[in-house]
């Protein structure tokens, strides 16, 4: 994995979320965004015109590069959205 | 109807609606993310506990201050609402909201624009590429969520933040793989020592230096990024020397491999409510970008309708703290309260001052936007390359609004905000111009994306006319 949980925060309750049909561990609090990064996903969507691949970039909610599908809805800022306990994401980089 | 609606919970907004406040105002305080503190005082969820000794020093200190400001707001007249977008807002303060409740219209008597900043940028070959990030991203990931973006990490752009970041993510457990500052190494320590003009800045400087030699993370000044590489994600990177003009010096190139890049090239206004509520705009040279022009009361041209913080000009945190108190009491005092507070002029001048030319000495180079390659993509949601940018400047597109009409460039999702000043960078060098006579995207509504069921409950509950028409410039036959 690229990104990584760092020591010295106390995760208070494990969660699991769905990214693409499987499980993938989180904790609440957590956005969706940081989940997917920790789980190894990088590439999130892909550019309507080129189809180019592309992920987490601002991480404040103004780029609206890293959208994903969240209990079926589509075009979620992933870094905006929390993490919750058996959320379904879908991550299209195809 | 509130009586003071402020927009933005980080320190600004936090400060101005604590100072209304305890005037006695009725404060209601918007903020777009899950809880206050602002990207500056980014705090972690309740479930999310960051040990104060385990956590890198440099974070431990900004979530504690963070966390003393934003307790001010456990006061019985603030309101504070949360995950709520402040999508439109007209020049006589009504207020359309996008919130857990839906779609919300709010009447204020006063309102105070704390909106921020964003991170300026320079497109590069690749940057569009997922491990590219700002440098305030990663920042965000590590402090609001405990996640280090990336274990070998290049960091680009210019200014003192840069260094600040690498501390952190160094300090965090990642490689720092190095520093690329396009200042040269000279101009880079004479703009630092003007800058900080404070004895404490210049140790918090130095530190960081010191940390940086420690960690063994080189900082290449005179250098900027040329390429990201990698096909479906950052695999490395291509940074090349620059020449004073800013443009860079073939034959230079030196490839790192690294998995993340994080660029920053210092910060640029968010002024897309003050300009959809029809406030005056001046063009700051420092920071080559528009900023929101405010009475010394920090009221601007439209009468009701304050601007506190980044959104006047890059001032940083101090200087905001103390505009948003002087604001919120200023507010409340037209309301008829009684502001009683201590006069904090004086150390806003001090604080303001010691920031106002920063932009100036941490200016990028228009060589750098010049020698940006045709192929580069500048609107990340248009897919617009620089290309295409000069090629419409050079048949007449000579304003960012005008280049929508060529390319769509700024009309995607983001609507401009992460590449029109880079934007007018580029067509203004193409031309000879400058990015003043660029001018900005117009401001439109919804600023951010949201549903049309949102726009849908706000337009049924209008006497008349479309919320649209509330702007002027804004052709009721394209409406209609």
């Amino acid at each position: 994995m690229i990104a990584q949980r760092v020591k010295g925060f106390e995760r208070e309750t494990p969660i699991t979320i769905t990214v693409n049909g499987q499980p993938v561990p989180a904790f609440a609090g957590e956005s969706i965004a940081a989940v997917l990064m920790a789980a190894g996903f990088r590439a999130l969507r892909c550019a309507e015109a080129s189809g180019s691949p592309r992920g987490f970039y601002c991480g404040m909610g103004m780029c609206f590069d890293c959208l994903v599908t969240i209990d079926g809805v589509p075009n979620q800022r992933s870094c905006m959205a929390e993490a919750r306990n058996g959320c379904v994401v879908e991550v299209r980089t195809e | 109807m509130t009586e003071i609606a402020v927009i933005g919970a980080g320190p600004a907004g936090v400060s101005a609606a604590v100072a209304a406040a305890g005037a006695g105002a009725k404060v209601t305080l918007i903020e777009e993310v899950a809880r206050p503190g602002g990207q500056y005082y980014k705090q972690p969820a309740a479930s999310l506990h960051p040990h104060p000794r385990s956590v890198p020093h440099s974070l431990a200190d900004n979530l504690q201050h963070g966390r003393e400001l934003i307790a001010g707001l456990k006061h019985p007249n603030i309101d504070l609402r949360c995950n709520t977008l402040v999508w439109n807002i007209t020049p006589d303060r009504a207020l359309d909201l996008y919130g857990p409740k839906g779609a919300e219209r709010l009447q204020a008597k006063k309102v105070i624009v704390a909106a921020g900043a964003y991170e300026r940028i320079v497109p590069f070959s690749g940057w569009t590429l997922p491990g590219v990030t700002t440098v305030g991203a990663a920042q965000l990931m590590l402090k609001g969520q405990g996640v280090l973006i990336g274990q070998k990490i290049l960091i680009a752009g210019t200014g003192p933040l840069l260094q600040l970041a690498a501390v952190q993510l160094l300090e965090a457990g990642a490689e720092v793989a190095a520093i690329v500052e396009l200042q040269s190494q000279v101009g880079f320590f004479a703009n630092a020592s003007k800058l900080f003009g404070q004895w404490g800045k210049i140790g918090q400087g130095m530190a960081n230096q010191k940390r940086l030699m420690e960690g063994g993370v080189p900082i290449k000044y005179g250098y900027a990024a040329a390429r990201a590489l990698g096909s479906n994600q950052v695999e490395g990177a291509v940074i090349a020397k620059v020449d004073s003009a800013g443009r860079p010096v073939s034959g230079s190139e030196e490839t790192i491999v690294v998995d993340t890049i994080c660029i920053n090239f210092g910060f640029t206004p968010a002024t897309e409510l003050t300009r959809l509520a029809g406030c005056e705009q001046r063009f700051d040279p420092n920071f080559a970008s528009f900023a929101t022009v405010t009475n010394p009361d920090f009221e601007t041209s439209v009468r009701g309708i304050f601007a506190v913080g980044e959104v006047r000009g890059i001032g940083g945190v101090e200087a905001a703290l103390l505009e948003g108190q002087i604001a919120g009491a200023v507010a409340a005092r037209q309301l008829g309260y009684q502001a009683d507070g201590q006069d904090v002029r004086k150390e806003w001048q001090k604080a303001r001052a010691s920031v106002e030319s920063l932009g100036a000495m941490f200016a990028v180079k228009p060589g750098l936007f010049e020698s940006i390659p045709d192929e580069v993509l500048v609107c990340r949601c248009e897919e617009v390359t620089a290309g295409a940018l000069r090629s419409a400047a050079r048949s007449g597109a000579t304003t960012l609004n005008s280049l929508k009409a060529w390319n769509r460039c700024g009309m995607g999702r983001c609507q401009g905000r992460t590449c029109g000043p880079a934007a007018a960078q580029i067509i203004a060098a193409e031309i000879g111009s400058n990015p003043e006579s660029a001018g900005t995207f117009t401001a439109r509504i919804p600023i951010k994306p949201v549903p049309m069921s949102v726009v849908g409950a706000v337009e049924e509950a209008r006497p008349t006319g479309t919320a649209m028409e509330d702007h002027v410039g804004y052709g009721k036959a394209v409406v209609r």
